[in-house]
């Protein structure tokens, strides 16, 4: 039930077709784990907080740095040495007090990402590196719960939606692992990236719109293009493979 | 036989600031060697050692993955190749 000051809140969105109050309930009881504060994490923790999620987990292990700043919104200069979960969770709370955030620094490893994900809804992937995200679609697959995966480079990005036992997985569409470098990266990428996952988050819990499952988009901030692959279910991916699928 | 191949923003310096290149060939190989025909040293971006495909690299056609036999692919006039990286920075 929405109290009077949440139907206010959020009345611009609940007026959208398909939405409505239903649709805003759906986003309060949603659990939502969100892997990483940096240049994915800040957009996508602050749209779907101000959206109005329930519940939000929020890990990273990292402090703020003054060469973040350039991407990192949810950090600022006056932050510099902080843990980026203090950081994070001083400004998410300011920006809606009527969502339960929790901020937890750890390394997310094979060996605690059962117990950090548990009892969530979703995973989004905010990660800046593919070992951890190797990691996260694992545990997501092995525990049913729909990943939101983003990545960017440069002026480019990466999203994709992954729905256990019914679509590819992360694992499908890349195999290979690259060097753990500092990447190039100018903000508005992981904005508009961020902003996608966060979109995809709003869109699978109301369950309103077509998700951005078995399909590769590719942002080209460069030529300003949004490219689509399509990615098919590998038969014989090493993550999800052994999954009965729900088709 | 005129296929388009998008050489990603990875690689397009390596073809003189290029990210379409037409090239020709009846397989996606056919096409990638083409490709370095015309622009040698983006051989190193697209190969390792041992003259197979980087893991990290993935070729679609059309927008369909080539995937797991991605150099014997037949391709045909009027294709479009994309060279996908992988990328993993957030």
């Amino acid at each position: 039930m929405l109290t009077t000051d949440e139907l206010e809140r959020y009345e611009r969105q609940i007026i959208i077709e398909g939405f409505g109050e239903e649709g805003q309930e759906r986003l309060k009881r949603a659990k939502v784990f969100v892997a990483g504060a940096g240049g994915l994490g800040s957009p996508v923790l602050i749209y779907l907080i101000a959206a109005g999620v329930g519940t939000v987990r929020i890990v990273d292990h990292d402090r703020v740095e003054l060469s973040n700043l350039n991407r990192q919104v949810l950090h600022w200069d006056e932050d510099i040495g902080r843990r980026k979960i203090d950081s994070a969770l001083e400004k998410l709370r300011r920006l809606n007090q009527g969502v339960k955030i929790e901020a937890i620094e750890e390394m997310i490893t094979e060996v605690n990402v059962s117990q950090l994900i548990a009892g969530f809804d979703l995973i989004v992937d905010a990660m800046d590196n593919l070992p951890t995200r190797y990691i996260l679609n694992k545990a997501a697959l092995e525990r049913n719960i729909p990943f939101f995966h983003g990545a960017v480079y440069g002026f480019e990005g990466r999203a994709m939606t992954i729905i256990p036992g019914q679509t590819a997985c992360l694992r499908c569409l890349y195999r290979g692992v690259v060097p753990r470098e500092k990447f190039p990266v100018i903000g508005v990428a992981p904005a508009v990236i961020g902003c996608i996952q966060a979109t995809e988050v709003i869109k699978y819990i109301v369950g309103i719109g077509e998700l951005l499952t078995d399909r590769l988009l590719i942002y080209d901030g460069l030529n300003l293009k949004f490219t689509e692959f399509k990615v098919k279910k590998d038969p014989n991916c090493e993550h999800c493979s052994h999954f009965a699928s729900k088709e | 036989m005129s296929i388009k191949i998008d050489v990603s923003t990875f690689l397009h310096k390596y073809a003189n600031g290029q990210q379409v290149v037409e090239v020709s060939g009846s397989t996606v190989g056919q096409c990638l060697n083409d490709l370095v025909k015309q622009f040698p040293s983006i051989k190193p971006g697209l190969f390792d050692k041992n003259g197979k495909l980087h893991s990290y690299i993935a070729i679609y056609v059309n927008g369909e993955s080539t995937y797991p036999e991605e150099l014997a692919k037949p391709v045909k006039d009027g294709d479009e190749l994309h060279v996908i990286f992988l990328i993993g920075g957030g």
